[in-house]
């Protein structure tokens, strides 16, 4: 009997790492190609041993706009995580604790996260193309906006509900204000909360291309997932630089899902998994 | 601390006698404090969406000096007798309904593998692909889908088998967006679905086993009458995210060969900024939205339906 246990928990183990084997796989052949010399990339049947060279990252730092892009994607998300994180947790206090708006409001805001972002781009393009926000630093932190909002209501939403509301009252009895307690009391006990949920506004941003896409043209506003895209062009041929830039765009969000890893179950739900 | 919480039922008694007076300003202050992300939720996406109605009645270019002609619901007219939208229409509800399946399905096997194992640790690797780019991952993808010089075709020639032309066929090239799309939120399906594992009251299942249940048993009557809360919200968010694919069809196919892999959200961008037909586009983006929120008040429904969520 117990033999036949350990068997099954072999078999079950043998499935995990084939699965686990499938999936990291791909990741594993970005980062490898970017690593290769032209002539290993497309060596047939692929070497799997290779002299490692960082040739392809040193181009694309010293050689290309990839740095630029870079810089324009930090400050995109940077700056619409920080209008997201204040905008966001306002409402989710208010919506908590002060009772606005409630379910009905709640899942107003879900909806905005489950409408496809193509239906708003064309109605969003002609209003901005008016008002001369097309290709400028500001029109993606603005336009992100949509997609992080929903986000940061729902999840500072659950991280405020596991709060004791009598800690909030007693410091409203001991004569703090409103905006005192919160940010007195709510926001310091939500600490971690709050930077968990920024961290995966930061990702959603960082990765985001359809609205990059189309909202911006040049070198200096445009971000990274758009850059790399220009790539694909009818014969790829600099595939050592063009796997060197998309592990450029990949690694940021690989370390801090791994730091955040607690949190990013919770973040990839809005809340409703803990 | 402690000593504040226990007075405070005290106090409160004193406070709730002038709670009328206080009870405007607290609503006011919640107010102010919902009003921001409101008014830009109306500002960004509300507003825009209903003038999206208005330009879809219109010949509109996309270059601002050209003359917009009003058609009426010409537009829609031409949607709905072109065999074109009826491609995409159903390559996107097929896409949709394999990912979906199968990502719920590899999910839960995995989930319910990976929860009784001793790897368990291993888990965290499978965030990796559901945090990196779209874009990125259509790179790489399209990189190992090449005819001659990819490593899957790589793979099944060592198996003895025909390479495959995973990107030069209609059929064969929406099945490649599939595996990608399964490759990519596979494990999300699977981390949800483990930590709805991981939350679960163990004293059922204990008593199960003690009553002598089969593993199958267990699974039908106890584990998943309890995990349809979790699973529903799987669905929610598979099925919408996946309603809307741009990304990897953008960087892998470009919606070709032919019109193979014209999903929904590929055809619209592709007539408004390709085709220079902003108000065809929107007429497209207003049956989109339509078909959006049917999926969604459906999935929504069934959420609710399982548990409360909130």
């Amino acid at each position: 009997m117990p033999k036949k246990k350990s068997i099954k928990s072999i078999v079950h183990s043998a499935i995990i790492i084939v699965a686990l084997a499938f999936f990291v796989f791909p990741i594993y052949w970005l980062f490898v190609t970017a690593l290769k010399i032209q002539v290993d990339i497309f060596a047939m049947p692929p070497k799997w041993i290779f002299t490692p060279t960082l040739q392809n990252f040193y181009h694309v730092f010293f050689e290309s706009a990839i740095p630029q892009l870079t810089m324009n994607s930090l400050i995109t998300a940077l700056s619409n995580v920080g209008i997201s994180l204040v905008i966001g947790t306002m409402a989710a206090y208010g919506i908590t604790r002060y009772k606005i708006g409630g379910q009905k409001l709640l899942f107003w805001f879900l909806s905005i996260r489950m409408l496809p972002p193509i239906v708003a781009t064309i109605p969003l393009f002609i209003i901005s193309a008016s008002l001369g926000l097309i290709d400028t630093r500001i029109i993606l932190p603005v336009l992100y906006l949509i997609i992080n909002i929903p986000f940061v209501v729902w999840m500072m939403k659950s991280f405020i509900d596991e709060i004791p509301e009598s800690i909030e009252e007693s410091a409203r009895i001991d004569g703090c204000s409103h905006w005192g307690v919160l940010g007195r009391i709510v926001l310091p006990l939500t600490a971690p909360g709050l930077v968990a949920t920024g961290v995966i506004c930061f990702i959603f941003a960082w990765n985001e291309f359809i609205l990059a896409m189309v909202f911006t043209r040049s070198a200096h506003t445009r971000t990274l997932p758009v850059g790399i895209s220009a790539f694909i062009t009818e014969e790829m041929i600099l595939w050592g630089y063009i796997t060197a830039s998309a592990s450029i765009a990949a690694i940021p969000p690989l370390i801090l899902a791994w730091i955040f890893q607690r949190y990013m179950v919770r973040g990839l739900t809005f809340g409703a998994v803990k | 601390m402690n000593t504040s919480v226990e007075q405070s039922p005290v106090k409160l008694e004193t406070l709730e006698v002038d709670g009328h007076k206080r009870r405007p300003r607290r609503i006011k202050f919640g107010l102010i404090l919902v009003a921001p992300a409101i008014l830009v939720i109306l500002l960004t996406i509300i507003y825009p969406t209903i003038y999206m109605f208005f330009v879809s009645f219109f010949r509109w270019s996309i270059i601002p000096t050209l003359p917009r002609h009003f058609i009426g619901f010409d537009q829609y007219l031409t949607i709905f007798r072109s065999s074109a939208f009826y491609g995409s229409l159903q390559a996107t509800f097929l896409f949709l309904l394999v990912v979906v399946v199968v990502e719920l399905l590899l999910g839960l096997g995995l989930a319910l593998l990976i929860a009784s194992s001793r790897i368990r640790w291993l888990r965290i690797s499978f965030l990796m692909p559901a945090v990196i780019a779209p874009v990125v991952v259509g790179l790489i993808w399209r990189f190992m889908f090449s005819h001659d010089l990819g490593v899957i075709n790589y793979f099944i020639s060592m198996m003895g088998l025909e390479r495959i032309a995973w990107l030069g066929r209609p059929t064969a090239a929406l099945i490649s967006i599939m595996i990608v799309d399964i490759w990519q939120w596979t494990p999300f399906a699977m981390l949800i679905i483990l930590a709805g594992i991981e939350s679960l009251p163990t004293e059922p299942l204990e008593a199960a086993q003690v009553d002598g249940a089969s593993s199958t048993q267990v699974f039908r009557h106890i584990l998943f009458p309890l995990l349809t809360p979790v699973l529903s919200i799987v669905l929610l968010f598979r099925a919408l995210d996946a309603f809307k694919t741009f990304d990897i069809i953008y960087m892998i196919t470009r919606g070709g060969p032919g019109r193979a892999t014209y999903l929904l959200s590929y055809n619209i961008w592709r007539r408004a900024f390709f085709e220079n037909n902003m108000g065809y586009a929107a007429a497209l983006s207003v049956i989109m939205i339509i078909l959006a929120t049917i999926l969604a008040k459906f999935f929504i429904g069934l959420l609710s339906r399982t548990q409360k969520m909130v």
